[in-house]
């Protein structure tokens, strides 16, 4: 077939399908929305949960299968990453050059902010139950205070300063055991797996949230270990920053 | 935002990226195509409940107007985590073609692969 009818099929198959979709959106498709009854249900969870923030009462409370598993497919993704460059040809994982001289101003500024963003980092990991936040976020957040870091004073000096690659993995693993734990050890007491073991508490205090604030933690330490685990093996097999 | 708007951007959102998808032969582009269906999924699940008018899900006594959905918002962190794993990942295996074929045109690696087959 010719390429240009290939094409202009292709393409009228597509605007067919988005078409379909906008169809099934507009008119097939009934949404409850604010204020209906499914909202005053995850209201009630969030508070017999003993959290402020909603949506984590949903992925740590109601649905934190979902979570689990997403984290399993993240630690894979991680661990393929690691795998698939560790094999690298030879010559390219040679230490990159070391970008700190090209602008002190860039580098001072990276140094100064470093230590306040992972502390935000931290802040959203440990406030996920209470504010917007949570494990994910606080965990990216941070992770991208030492890409920024890693992009002004070179990525060597950043990994040099942290713990060895293969005690970050074994810390990220162990956050990720613990959390299984967490969820099986209710177990232990005659209770269904990923019960709260530790009590609600008074809602918008600290310590509250049952086991969403140690879950949060857990995930912070998981999700920022394997983020810059990820960026740090890009910019190794790069070799360029 | 308005949720309309909302779900009109990303159905438009949503085709391009299709189409780069389809259409564009770099694996590279292909990726952030990928990235922009993804993208655009996200935006629609947000923009379900999206109104200016009501309350973010945090259960605050300051906020007197209806809150908003939840669960979408739930669903998205999900979508965005895979999102990055599958990147990653793919950016590997990208990586990893060009080392081996020097090209990121996926029909030339094709033939490349036949030619080393005979």
């Amino acid at each position: 077939m010719n390429r240009s009818i290939r094409r202009s099929l292709y393409i009228t198959s597509i605007f067919a399908l988005v078409g379909a979709f906008c169809a099934i959106v507009w008119h097939g498709f009934t949404y409850a929305g604010a204020g209906s009854a499914s909202v005053q249900r995850w209201i009630e969870t969030a508070t017999l949960l003993g959290t402020r923030n909603v949506v984590s009462s949903i992925y740590l409370g109601t649905r934190f299968l979902d979570s689990v598993l997403e984290l399993l497919v993240f630690a894979v993704a991680v661990l393929g990453v690691r795998h698939f460059l560790d094999e690298t040809a030879p010559g390219s994982t040679a230490e990159p050059p070391d970008p700190s001289s090209e602008s002190h101003v860039v580098s001072a500024a990276a140094r100064l902010m470093l230590p306040i963003v992972v502390l935000l980092g931290l802040y959203l990991a440990v406030h996920g139950h209470l504010s917007p936040g949570g494990g994910f976020s606080g965990g990216v957040v941070a992770a991208s205070g030492l890409l920024m870091a890693a992009i002004a004073i070179g990525s060597a000096p950043v990994s040099r300063r942290l713990a060895p690659p293969t005690a970050l993995e074994r810390i990220e693993w162990s956050a990720m055991l613990l959390i299984l734990a967490l969820v099986v050890a209710p177990v232990a007491i005659s209770l269904p797996p990923f019960s709260p073991l530790l009590p609600a508490g008074t809602v918008g205090r600290l310590a509250s949230g049952g086991n969403v604030l140690p879950y949060n933690l857990l995930i912070a330490i998981k999700v920022f270990i394997g983020s810059w685990t990820v960026v740090q093996q890009f910019l190794r097999h790069r070799g360029g920053i | 935002m308005n949720g309309s708007i909302g779900i009109i951007v990303a159905i438009s959102l949503f085709g391009v990226g299709t189409l780069g998808l389809i259409l564009r032969r770099d694996l590279v582009i292909k990726l952030l195509a990928l990235g922009l269906v993804n993208t655009s999924a996200i935006l629609c699940l947000l923009s379900l409940d999206s109104q200016a008018t009501s309350a973010p899900p945090l259960l605050v006594p300051a906020y007197t107007q209806q809150m908003i959905d939840p669960l979408p918002q739930a669903l998205v962190l999900s979508a965005i985590v895979i999102n990055f794993a599958i990147l990653a990942l793919a950016l590997v295996f990208v990586m990893r073609i060009v080392e081996q074929y020097h090209t990121l045109d996926p029909q030339r690696v094709e033939h490349e692969v036949e030619e080393e087959r005979r």
